[in-house]
């Protein structure tokens, strides 16, 4: 469970002005355990704990699309739950704040999930 | 006898002209309005101001937008004016969510269709009942508008992310609603059309009739509003609306705002168009434009919408910024 990196960038996305918490210079990439699961409107969030190099762990607020939009496409409340280990890649907060709007989900048996509404 | 193929002057660029942009994936399309004052050149795109360069026959324009991340780029679009025509090239600069790769533009003549050739009328002329899925053509997203005083000290003190309405489950009303890309569903009775907008939960009321709104009915954010044909285009105007902001970039809308929307349907009926232009001189010098563009969908269903603010709350609490919240109420609504 570390934060892998970094990678190029591409996708888009979400309903609400992010710009403002988020920045699209870089895309990262974080492998963790679900702390908590918020799968409401106006959008869905995830609490992520991710291992440091250090044997600590940090905790990741992760932000997705509205629940209409992701239900619409089989992203479901049940399908990512509390405990489970995903990776998660997406555009981090500003100021090295331990955010990040979500792009795509990988989930341990493979499944993966993109949060990718039209323009 | 030789053909004598005359070159454009600068003063040609002057007017209102009608720009198309084809991204790899979807065509664009805006109002560009070019003037002269003096010796500047000053041009505007759906109401906002972009910069403008020209040199005898070419033409350099940079027009603000943004993505739906909120990530703000510039599109560069040069070219040359022959024919009465302008076409060039141009590419996106700056960091954005969504990519686009370099492609063609162009420009005509705004065309002033006469609408006295249809004569308005209250009935209903156009089939628009059903459930429409929104497409990503036609709009620029142009980003920055031309405000009046009062419409700049007010964005000078909105705070992105906390004043905005819908993060704390606020309905973010008429224009934003319209452009956004949730599904919507019109139904048609006697003498109104009902919009539900998948996104809130949202229910708008056009009435066809005479109807007007009560001495004591609020102002909305879904405002009162009319409709009117005039051939088979739907023109609603909004009035009777409730402070809000325009988009999520924080500009306002006043309650003396009257929005403008002009819907046509495809020959085919499967294909919906809207342009959205809003008039409010207490905050805009021009009037800012948007377009959207819809699909009939029937194969999909407007689904339920519950809203809850925790997500907006609790972490303001947690990052300790309850206090400068609730210090800023009077700045929001």
């Amino acid at each position: 469970m570390f934060v892998v990196g970094y990678l190029f960038s591409g996708v888009t996305h979400s309903h609400h002005s992010f710009t403002s918490e988020f920045t699209a210079e870089k895309i990262i990439k974080l492998n963790g355990n679900v702390k908590q699961v918020w799968f409401r409107n106006p959008h869905v969030r995830y609490l992520l704990t991710v291992g440091t190099s250090e044997d600590k762990s940090e905790t990741w607020d992760l932000r997705g699309s509205p629940v209409v939009w992701l239900a619409r496409k089989g992203w479901t409340k049940d399908i990512i739950s509390m405990g489970d280990n995903i990776i998660v890649e997406g555009y981090p907060g500003h100021n090295g704040r331990k955010m990040l709007s979500i792009i795509r989900v990988t989930l341990s048996d493979g499944t993966v999930l993109i949060d990718r509404a039209p323009e | 006898m030789p053909c004598l193929l005359l070159k454009a002057n600068e003063l040609d660029f002057e007017g209102r002209w009608i720009v198309s942009l084809q991204d790899n994936k979807r065509t664009l399309v805006g109002l560009l309005e070019i003037e002269k004052n003096n010796q500047d050149w000053k041009a505007y795109l759906e109401g906002g101001p972009v910069e403008i360069k020209i040199k005898e026959n070419e033409i350099e324009i940079l027009a603000d937008s943004r993505d739906v991340r909120g990530f703000v780029f510039n599109r560069r679009l040069s070219g040359s004016l022959e024919d009465n025509k302008i076409q060039g090239r141009y590419q996106q600069e700056g960091t954005a969510a969504q990519k686009e790769a370099p492609g063609p533009w162009s420009a005509i003549r705004e065309q002033i269709s006469d609408l006295s050739v249809e004569s308005p009328s209250k009935t209903k002329s156009a089939d628009l009942t059903g459930i429409w899925t929104a497409t990503q053509e036609l709009d620029f997203r142009k980003y920055s508008m031309t405000l009046t005083q009062d419409g700049k000290d007010w964005l000078d003190s909105y705070l992105p992310y906390y004043d905005q309405p819908d993060v704390r489950c606020t309905s973010i009303g008429l224009p934003a609603l319209v452009t956004y890309s949730f599904p919507f569903e019109i139904l048609y009775s006697n003498e109104r059309l009902t919009f539900l907008y998948e996104y809130q939960a949202k229910v708008r009321r056009i009435w066809t009739n005479d109807e007007k709104p009560s001495s004591f009915m609020t102002s909305s954010r879904m405002g009162f509003s009319n409709g009117i044909w005039e051939g088979n285009e739907l023109v609603i105007k909004t009035r009777l609306l409730e402070k809000t902001v325009r988009d999520f970039r924080g500009e306002l809308i006043s309650e003396n705002a009257l929005i403008e929307e002009r819907y046509s349907i495809s020959d085919d009926g499967e294909t919906l168009t809207a342009l959205i232009i809003v008039d409010d001189p207490d905050n805009y010098e021009r009037r800012p434009i948007r377009r959207r563009q819809w699909v009939r969908n029937s194969s999909t269903e407007i689904f339920p919408y519950s809203c809850d603010p925790d997500s907006f709350y609790i972490p303001m609490y947690e990052d300790g910024e309850m206090q400068m919240y609730i210090d800023r109420s009077p700045l929001r609504f």
